[in-house]
């Protein structure tokens, strides 16, 4: 498990690999939130995750709607891959993934506000 | 093993509840066509149809289910956010329901076939919207008739679905407890409709991170019991909440937005029989216990009876008058007040709102609108209004082809509309309230109103009234309720108009009714129908002139004053009588029917509330209250406008039914007509006419024929 926190002069990216779940939730809280407050754009690549567990979905979600509010870009990128994708299915995130793009297969995805 | 006049009794009263849910899914389906994102209503489309499906199979409408399963499979789509409601879809659906009522009614004498072909371009149409193969028939939905107690019924019985809410507490997570693993233990107990639900996750900023903001709502189709799903949640209990509920009836678990699984629906499929065994099915709605579905006969019947009965308590009542017994006084009087509340209530029972009428004429405008290339909305008032049944099986047709006149003539094109500067959604109004014993029914339009002139030439072109007669407004208009006639050549190049209209006039004047109408070129057109409120009972005021018997609506009569020959001397023939200085024309009932007796010193005048004003009707003598069961007179006398029945008095006599509108109406024509000299108006209604019917009737009734001659072919309407 690891989040590490890129930041380049308009852009920050979130990279997170391994499994993320509560034991990390403070951190990526602090991390999100600051990515956010440098905006004009964030990233989140989860090419590295192996698993999420509902805290993090929960942060994702709050911080999607919050990128919104801010009129901060904010996008999840990379693959994620399948058993997470369909662990999110299995348990009802539908709608979160629906709404967070993730069912699309691509390589990086950055949309605008 | 259900005998096969029982399979045909589930069959009938399957039918008779899918006629029910077909109504509502047709008004579900145009109200949803102009909400169009209604999920409320999206809802309620989709269970009308699961419904539909699930009891169709049971009762071994199998082409039925199979068809209606592919619409429902639409509306998940729809439901599920999938697919846009369109107005294809709802186009597709509505021709649907046509099929769907045709395979309902199959077998049925008179009913319209099935078209296969229809079926099969609707099912490919729906298959092109949502992209998916059409669906079989499943095998779980088994006929009831054919499954009998076999394996299948019982080995899916032990199989049942558990609607589960399931929302951690604050401290559910800091215990190392994993919602997402609870739900996935759950799947491993059967199929699991999962939705999570994110409204209660706070903004990032003040999100607590070490806590579960996320609400479960889960719909489990198993075979393991209650308890076992509990012992999945055992060591969470404490810190969450919880609840697990068997799916029973249908509208819980629709609620519910999650995906629909197979066993889901199969599991509902097999629970239905135990709902309620076959033709005695109890039904979803809370209020079906406190109410029973009675065959509409049954009731007619039921009413004739009262009406016999009625009949009977008058010949009672005199008989107890002439033997001057205070015993039997008492008895016949108790009769009457029972008599008199069981008619009251017998009558009560026929009432229906007009509601399902109305909202029947949704889809005719719907369908209408979309083919005249007209935007047109319909707005209903007074749907509650309750009418006899008779009267709103009878409607039915008239409201129909008003409906379509306004439609096809009075709604001008939208580019007319537009240079009029009027709103582009153009409005029929259909109204209906209670004045007096009458209901008014209002069919209103905001279209270009009906061309007086041209109506008026046509009329004198087909020799309806004389070249320089001298019409009024309401005279004009009621020509186009005339037999054939049609200003669609004049007027508009849409055809068809004459008949339409004569359908109409033939209907209300069957009910005893009449038809007002009101336009403003440009503004609009209203059609009003004044129809009575029953046709069974009446209460009526009898009156005798020479040897006949009248009877008089009590809810027109106003008051009752003498007339001394003098009066009627002084007033030099002008047929005006003075009440506290008001002059009432009156009409001499002796005359106009052509009774030959001897006049007596003083005669009364019923004053009567019609709608040319007040009239009096001169009789000689009032005789009193008179509760009155409404014979036809048959269709040998059914021109005979003045007359609206007659009725079988306690002594066995005959008495007439007096329509004091249509006698008032007459008067004022014939006043207005006497002097331009309408050939045409004037013999139809005129006076020969009514005198020889009344005398013919009132020759054979006098004669000793009495009650059977008359009961013989006669019928309470």
């Amino acid at each position: 498990m690891g989040i590490a926190l890129e930041q380049s002069d308009n852009s920050s990216v979130l990279r997170l690999s391994g499994a993320i779940d509560i034991s990390c939730a403070a951190e990526l809280k602090t991390l999100l939130l600051k990515a956010l407050a440098s905006g004009p754009e964030v990233r989140i690549a989860l090419d590295g995750v192996t698993e999420l567990d509902v805290t993090v979905v929960q942060l994702l979600w709050a911080a999607e709607r919050e990128a919104a509010r801010a009129a901060v870009a904010f996008a999840l990128s990379g693959q994620v891959q399948d058993p997470v994708l369909s662990g999110l299915r299995l348990t009802g995130f539908e709608e979160f993934a629906t709404t967070m793009d993730l069912f699309k297969p691509r390589e990086v995805v950055c949309c605008q506000p | 093993m259900p005998t096969v006049s029982q399979a045909e009794q589930y069959k009938q009263s399957f039918r008779e509840e899918a006629r029910e849910i077909l109504v509502e899914l047709e008004a579900a389906l145009l109200e949803l066509n102009e909400h169009r994102g209604d999920l409320e209503l999206v809802g309620r489309v989709f269970r009308a149809l699961h419904t539909i499906k699930g009891s169709g199979a049971m009762f071994g409408f199998e082409d039925l289910a199979t068809f209606t399963h592919n619409l429902e499979n639409a509306f998940d789509e729809v439901r599920n956010g999938r697919l846009a409601v369109g107005s294809e879809l709802v186009d597709l659906t509505l021709s649907a329901l046509d099929q769907i009522r045709a395979m309902l009614e199959e077998g049925a004498e008179g009913a319209l076939e099935a078209d296969p072909e229809a079926c099969a371009r609707i099912l490919a149409g729906v298959r092109r919207l949502t992209g998916k193969p059409e669906a079989k028939a499943k095998k779980s939905a088994t006929p009831l008739m054919s499954a009998g107690a076999a394996g299948p019924v019982n080995a899916a019985e032990e199989m049942r679905k558990w609607s589960i809410h399931f929302a951690p507490g604050p401290e559910f997570m800091l215990n190392g407890s994993n919602p997402l693993l609870l739900v996935r233990e759950l799947r491993q107990l059967g199929d699991l409709a999962v939705t999570a639900t994110m409204d209660a996750v706070p903004p990032l900023s003040e999100l607590d991170p070490e806590r579960c903001y996320v609400v479960w709502d889960m719909v489990l189709a198993t075979s393991a019991g209650g308890d076992a799903i509990r012992d999945v949640f055992i060591f969470v209990e404490d810190n969450c909440e919880l609840g697990i509920e068997p799916v029973g009836s249908s509208a819980n678990s629709s609620e519910l937005t999650a995906p629909r699984c197979e066993a889901e629906v199969a599991a509902r499929a097999l629970e239905e029989p135990r709902a309620g065994p076959g033709g005695r099915r109890t039904y979803d709605k809370a209020d079906n216990a406190a109410s029973l579905r009675v065959p509409a006969d049954k009731l007619d019947q039921f009413v004739n009876l009262v009406g016999e009965l009625v009949t009977v308590q008058a010949r009672l009542s005199e008989l107890a008058v002439r033997c001057d017994d205070p015993d039997v006084a008492a008895v016949s009087e108790e009769i009457e007040r029972l008599t008199s509340s069981l008619r009251e209530n017998s009558m009560n029972i026929r009432m229906l709102p007009i509601r399902a009428t109305f909202e029947k004429f949704r889809r005719l405008v719907h369908d209408l609108a979309r083919d005249l290339g007209k935007d047109v909305e319909l707005t209903l008032e007074g749907a509650d209004t309750e009418l006899d049944k008779t009267v709103i099986d009878q409607l039915g047709d008239p409201l129909m082809h008003l409906i379509r006149n306004s439609m096809d003539h009075g709604i001008e094109p939208a580019a007319t509309r537009a240079s009029r500067g009027k709103r582009a959604t153009a409005t029929i109004h259909l109204s209906a309230r209670h004045s007096g014993a009458s209901v008014l029914i209002g069919v209103e339009d905001d279209g270009g109103g009906i061309d007086a002139e041209a109506v008026r030439n046509r009329a004198i072109e087909r020799g309806l009234v004389a070249e320089n007669a001298s019409l009024t407004e309401a005279e004009t208009f009621a020509l186009l309720f005339e037999a054939g006639f049609s200003t669609a050549k004049t007027v508009t190049d849409v055809s068809g108009r004459g008949v339409g209209m004569d359908v109409v006039r033939q209907r209300v004047d069957s009910l005893r009714g009449s038809i007002d109408v009101a336009s403003k070129p440009g503004v609009g057109t209203r059609v009003t129908l004044r129809l009575p409120l029953t046709l069974a009972i009446i209460d009526g005021l009898l009156v005798s002139v020479g040897k006949a018997f009248f009877v008089l609506p009590l809810a027109n009569a106003l008051e009752c004053i003498e007339l001394k020959r003098e009066d009627g001397e002084r007033a030099n023939g002008k047929r005006l009588a003075t009440v506290r200085g008001e002059l009432i024309p009156y009409i001499c009932l002796r005359q106009h029917f052509d009774i030959r007796t001897k006049r007596p010193v003083i005669e009364q005048i019923m004053v009567v509330e019609t709608e040319q004003g007040r009239y009096g009707f001169v009789v000689d003598q009032v005789l009193g209250n008179c509760q009155t069961v409404i014979k036809n007179l048959g269709r040998f006398y059914r021109h005979v406008q003045v007359v609206s029945g007659a009725t079988i008095l306690g002594n066995g006599t005959v008495a007439l039914i007096l329509d004091p509108e249509r006698l008032a109406q007459d008067a004022v024509r014939s006043n207005s007509h006497g002097s331009c000299g309408s050939p045409a108006l004037g013999a139809r209604n005129g006076r020969p006419m009514d005198s020889t019917v009344v005398k013919g009737i009132q020759g054979f009734a006098g004669a000793g024929g009495k009650r059977q001659r008359m009961s013989n072919n006669d019928s309470t309407s």
